[in-house]
């Protein structure tokens, strides 16, 4: 690995105010039992807005965005001079790390070339209720490396 | 007939980085045989006998095909076509 690549991958982090993480972990208990997913956009690693969406193929093991609403989303991040940092979903009964269905599904089909490589994968645990835990996930070829989410006072 | 395409971050390296390009095509049919003529490997990457493959969002003017008359869907001069990876996932 080249320097440069190792020191940007030293810093990478997401970092997210409390209040929008907070928005986050409603967004997924109001879904429960089944999973719940949005998108995070911001600039430079810093969430600024959190986009709750639907699963519009909801099961407590399964989420998949609705296709007309994502288009929206992702219009909208972009016409607000932001970007999709982020892509997030919950798993209600399992651990924050993503399974083989969520690293199959952020690549391209039949392939290993990731589809949003710039978004960090964010999944939040509901396996206490009342503690809901997140954390981030860059996945690209092959490989899935953890991301700090760090939350910011607000 | 000018039609944008816009292409998504994994498939840039078929289309020599380009993330948008211009093709001709009467309907979403005709324009994987379009896109697949000036970029090959492009249409396997997008159908499998004819048909646009799952968790591939293909709109037409923001509108998914899925809810016109998918790859019959017509296509007029200046129409933007946006091919987007769907989003899904599971718990296991």
């Amino acid at each position: 690995m080249r320097i440069a690549e190792y020191r940007d991958r030293l810093m990478l982090m997401l970092k997210i105010k409390k209040n929008d993480l907070q928005v986050l972990f409603d967004h997924c208990l109001a879904g429960y039992p089944n999973e719940a997913c949005g998108m995070l956009g911001g600039k430079n690693g810093m969430v600024e807005k959190v986009y709750c969406m639907t699963n519009a193929k909801p099961g407590p093991d399964y989420y998949e965005m609705d296709a007309e609403e994502q288009f929206r989303v992702m219009k909208s991040i972009r016409e607000s001079g932001l970007e999709m940092i982020g892509l997030f979903h919950s798993h209600p009964h399992g651990q924050a790390y993503p399974s083989k269905v969520d690293v199959n599904q952020a690549y391209w089909p039949g392939t290993e070339l990731p589809n949003y490589p710039d978004a960090v994968y964010v999944i939040a645990t509901l396996m206490d209720r009342a503690k809901p835990v997140a954390r981030g996930f860059s996945i690209e070829e092959g490989k899935v490396t953890e991301v700090p989410v760090v939350v910011a006072e607000s | 007939m000018a039609i944008k395409v816009r292409i998504p971050t994994p498939l840039q390296k078929l289309t020599n980085g380009n993330a948008e390009v211009e093709c001709s095509a009467k309907n979403v049919s005709e324009l994987l045989d379009a896109i697949e003529k000036d970029y090959p490997g492009m249409k396997d990457r997008l159908s499998e006998d004819g048909r646009v493959r799952r968790f591939i969002n293909i709109y037409v003017n923001e509108e998914d095909i899925r809810f016109m008359e998918k790859e019959a869907t017509v296509l007029k001069d200046g129409d933007t076509i946006s091919i987007v990876p769907a989003i899904a996932g599971g718990e296991f």
